[in-house]
């Protein structure tokens, strides 16, 4: 056997490494209801906040700890603990992709972290006449 | 309607020049296509060839020249113009407006083709035809991305000079294009404030040069396959190649710069899919280049330089598809939206890649064999291992980054980690470690076979010394990642065996010295990496909040401080104070100062910086970050939630007043919060003054004992509920200190519950910021590493165009 067959030989088996341990280290897009089913797994869930229910942040007490309410794609709403400071223009958020773990039995949504989109209105101006 | 003051005639302008670069690059590539084959013709072609691609190239500044004077001029009435540009904005931003777009930026990269395509036209000699009917070709491509016209209802690229703003489908019911005089009101939308900055106008045209110089060495080994010139394509092509690594390495790191003092990652690389999607094309570019030197020298590697070659500039189309397709979507900070161009850029992508397979495959077997192997202690042979090391690199990084195209082909839902950081880091790491450990060695083992205990007797100073340094760092640093010392080891060794063979070896002959002056660049840009990021210190530790910590509740101590203004708090070796904002522009400013204790035990003040958020009227509030220098370190903050509304409020309330109440349920043991303190209940009794209180004989007389947590003290707070004749009259307590006001409203036998009302003074909701502080050391070695390993490699190219 020469020594590239060897070199090859080991690439093959670094990059099924790879891919493997990639695929292992991810989590998945989910709603409430399956995070709810494996609370000890990671997920991302996609939603909107309720802009009915109340937003708790107080910094004075606590700068990174954020609590708010959001209704998944499917309708299902859950309380969401964010441990982070409150993202800034969290209010103007249109949808919110979460990161974290369901608590459970509280059902709590514990996130680790938020991604916002925020309204196409700061992506795409319209023409208006200048004054 | 006929509207008055348009400049239509400027389009058209500009749209003849698209189509002429377009007709003219796919002229000249079939032309030099003709000229390359050995026939009598092949001269006359070969002229035809040449004059089609000044052509080519003298359009494709005609479209820059067009669009430009079109920005400068404000001709509001084209989208382009209108969406990247605006009456206000400082003429020094016209650079930036002008790549802003999508267009622009396939225009910049055209260009750059154009320029190298005119120089190889006087350098490439035999080589021309065949190497430049390659580029011509790109060049079709290219300029196809700026054709903006329809074929068979399929749109074939985005024309900047033919979309008029009224003809925008979206805007199409917008009052204000009933009136002809529609431009004298208009206003452009400008450039995103985020990116008006000097990053801006340097750093595209730097990274589209080292994308464009890809197409080279790319270019040249389909010349090689194609003209079967196996081994000759390398001499000509491997400056050229060199100077990609060199001019992309730059590009990139400037990005990372850019991300460091102007974006909130929170450091110089984020392991995001855009910055990928330019590291992993410079790192098979750097195989490539070495693979070429390898056969240079001795022949071998050929098949692995054809393929990394091929495989460079398809990961630069890959790259550009991914992040001007939209699919990377919300996984990215910076990811162009979608034109409508994604399938225009797959076609393209495959073409060169089947192009590129194809010949390998149809060529393989007539490529020149050595009859030996090479020799386990020969340079040659580690040169490879090392370019198959960056190519797995590469593969890692890819691989994950790719994720939502695995997403979309195989109808997955993979989402990326939490820590998508650490685990490139742990991946990338052995990595790292082999190649700057093969950087160490490299120089010292010859082509064909090495003496064994000569290498050995070389190396060994560099290897004792770096040892001992890396021992010293360790113990200096207090560095506890036995993981990440390994690479410490191999950073420095790499720096210090390639500095040593520069005196050692090469007697300080600078003109030789090229290589070695780029790895120790290179291995500076490591060790400023690994120190950098594995001694990060976040010091804004939340110091504020040592009383939550009382109630025994789990609080997270994370990374973000809370400063009021006024207050001065301890961050790392700093105290800190918020002294205010300020509103320059759409930007706010917040002043921190940053103290020290001199030796007589008096803060000293050392520094202010001043992060600040910009309310961008296109992204919402985006924080900036401001970071102050030190040789050996930088303090770097960014602001993490201000409260931008308080700013706009009208401050002549009075402040002494109490405001509204909120009415709390509590049970034993509950706290509520104030916006300055914790306020626990903890019993209620009867054990009231009466006669201090006033409260009469017959009355029921409760109180609730509260106690009010505040950052530095403790206080009691005793409000009374009374029933005087069947009348609640509840006796507020109010605790001065810190403006609050307690009423005992109800009680509830059955569940033993009370009812407090709580109001606060005005005056205590004050001014305060959250905010990130966090240290880099050493983060000058990067930079300082980053201009070596760049002055390194230009010396490089330099002596390997004198030979």
């Amino acid at each position: 056997m020469k020594k590239v067959h060897i070199i090859i030989i080991i690439i093959i088996a670094v990059a099924i490494g790879a891919i493997f341990t990639t695929l292992n280290n991810t989590s998945t897009y989910a709603d409430f209801g399956e995070a709810a089913k494996e609370p000890g797994n990671e997920f991302h869930v996609v939603g909107k906040r309720d802009k009915d229910k109340e937003m708790v942040y107080n910094p004075e007490v606590d700068a990174n700890l954020f609590s708010f309410y959001m209704t998944d794609n499917n309708g299902v709403e859950c309380k969401v603990v964010l441990h982070k400071n409150k993202p800034q223009d969290f209010e103007h958020s249109e949808q919110i992709v979460l990161i974290g773990k369901m608590k459970m039995p509280e059902k709590e949504f514990q996130a680790s972290d938020i991604l916002m989109k925020c309204p196409s209105k700061y992506n795409d101006g319209k023409p208006q006449a200048s004054k | 309607m006929n509207y008055i003051n348009e400049h239509l005639g400027i389009g058209k302008a500009g749209n003849l020049f698209v189509i002429l670069s377009f007709v003219f690059a796919l002229v000249a590539s079939i032309s030099y296509f003709l000229a390359s084959r050995d026939n009598e013709e092949a001269a006359s072609w070969k002229r035809i060839a040449r004059i089609s691609f000044r052509i080519h190239g003298l359009s494709v500044a005609g479209i820059v020249g067009t669009l430009f004077v079109m920005l400068y001029s404000h001709y509001f009435e084209y989208e382009y113009v209108w969406h990247h540009s605006s009456k206000d904005m400082p003429m020094r931003y016209i650079l930036s407006c002008f790549w802003e777009g999508q267009e622009g930026s396939f225009l910049l990269w055209t260009f750059w083709h154009v320029v190298i395509g005119l120089i190889l036209q006087r350098t490439a000699k035999t080589f021309e035809a065949p190497v430049m009917a390659t580029i011509s070709l790109v060049q079709a491509f290219l300029a196809s991305m700026l054709l903006g016209i329809f074929v068979f209802e399929h749109r074939i690229g985005s024309n900047p000079f033919t979309v008029l703003l009224r003809n925008q489908p979206d805007f199409a019911n917008i009052p204000l294009f009933q009136n002809p005089h529609y431009l004298d009101k208009l206003d452009g939308r400008g450039l995103n404030p985020l990116l008006q900055n000097y990053w801006m106008t340097i750093h595209p045209p730097t990274l589209f040069l080292g994308f464009a110089l890809t197409v080279v060495p790319f270019a040249y080994a389909i010349a090689g396959l194609w003209k079967k010139q196996y081994n000759e394509w390398i001499k000509p092509a491997l400056p050229w190649a060199f100077l990609g690594v060199a001019i992309l390495g730059i590009g990139i790191l400037m990005g990372g710069a850019w991300a460091y003092e102007a974006l909130s990652f929170g450091g110089f690389w984020a392991w995001d899919p855009v910055e990928n999607a330019s590291l992993v094309p410079w790192l098979t570019l750097v195989g490539t280049a070495h693979l070429m030197i390898i056969n240079k020298n001795n022949g071998q590697s050929l098949l692995a330089a054809f393929f990394l070659a091929v495989l460079t500039f398809v990961l630069i189309l890959y790259s550009t598809f991914l992040t001007r397709s939209g699919i990377l979507g919300e996984s990215s900070v910076h990811a162009f939206t979608d034109l409508g161009m994604s399938g225009q850029l797959l076609i393209y992508l495959f073409f060169f890649l089947i192009l590129g397979v194809y010949l390998i495959i149809k060529n393989w077997k007539y490529f020149p064999r050595q009859s030996q192997e090479e020799g386990i202690w020969s340079r040659e042979f580690w040169m490879f291992v090392g370019a198959v090391v960056l190519l797995v690199s590469s593969f890692q990084i890819m691989f994950y980054t790719s994720m939502p195209v695995w997403n979309k082909l195989f109808d997955l839902h993979k989402a990326p980690a939490k820590d998508v950081i650490a685990f490139y880091n742990n991946w990338q790491l052995p990595f790292a470690f082999i190649t700057t450990l093969l950087i160490a060695v490299g120089q010292y083992l010859k082509y064909k076979h090495t003496g064994l205990v000569e290498f050995l007797k070389k190396i060994a100073i560099s290897f004792i010394l770096s040892f001992a340094l890396t021992i010293w760092v360790i113990y200096m640093l207090n560095f506890d990642k036995q993981y990440y010392s390994i690479l410490l080891f191999s950073s420095i060794f790499a720096a210090i065996s390639n500095a040593n063979y520069m005196v050692m070896v090469l007697k300080g002959k600078i003109k030789k010295a090229g290589a070695s002056v780029a790895h120790v660049g290179f291995a500076l840009v490591m060790l400023g990496v690994l120190l950098s990021t594995s001694k990060k210190d976040v010091i804004s530790r939340n110091t504020s909040t040592k009383s939550v910590s009382a109630l025994g509740e789990k609080f997270s101590d994370d990374d973000n401080i809370l400063l009021t203004k006024g207050d001065t708090l301890p961050m790392g070796k700093y105290m800190v104070t918020y002294t205010g904002k300020r509103a320059e522009g759409i930007n706010i400013k917040f002043d921190v100062d940053y103290f020290l204790r001199d030796a007589s035990g008096n803060l000293k003040k050392e520094f202010t910086l001043s992060p600040l958020v910009q309310t961008n009227p296109r992204m919402g509030n985006v924080a900036e970050p401001d970071t102050r220098h030190f040789p050996t370190f930088d303090v770097y903050t960014h602001v993490t939630y201000a409260d931008l509304e308080k700013i706009k409020e009208e401050k002549n309330e009075n402040k002494d007043e109490y405001d509204v109440e909120k009415i709390k349920s509590l049970k034993r043991g509950d706290t509520i919060f104030s916006s300055n303190a914790i306020i626990i209940f903890d019993s209620i009794s009867t054990n009231v003054d009466r006669q201090k209180n006033k409260i009469e004989e017959n009355d029921i007389a409760i109180v609730a004992h509260l106690r009010a947590i505040a950052v530095s003290k403790k206080y009691d707070a005793t409000p009374i509920y009374v029933i005087h004749s069947n009348m609640v009259l509840p006796i507020p307590f109010e605790l001065e200190p810190l403006g609050l006001l307690f009423t005992f409203r109800k009680i509830n036998p059955s569940n033993g519950e009370i009812e407090i009302s709580l109001q606060e003074k005005k005056s205590n909701t004050k001014d305060f910021i959250v905010m990130q502080a966090m240290i880099f050391p050493y983060i000058n070695i990067l930079w300082i590493g980053a201009i070596i390993m760049a002055l390194g490699t230009f010396l490089a190219i330099v002596e390997r165009i004198r030979k």
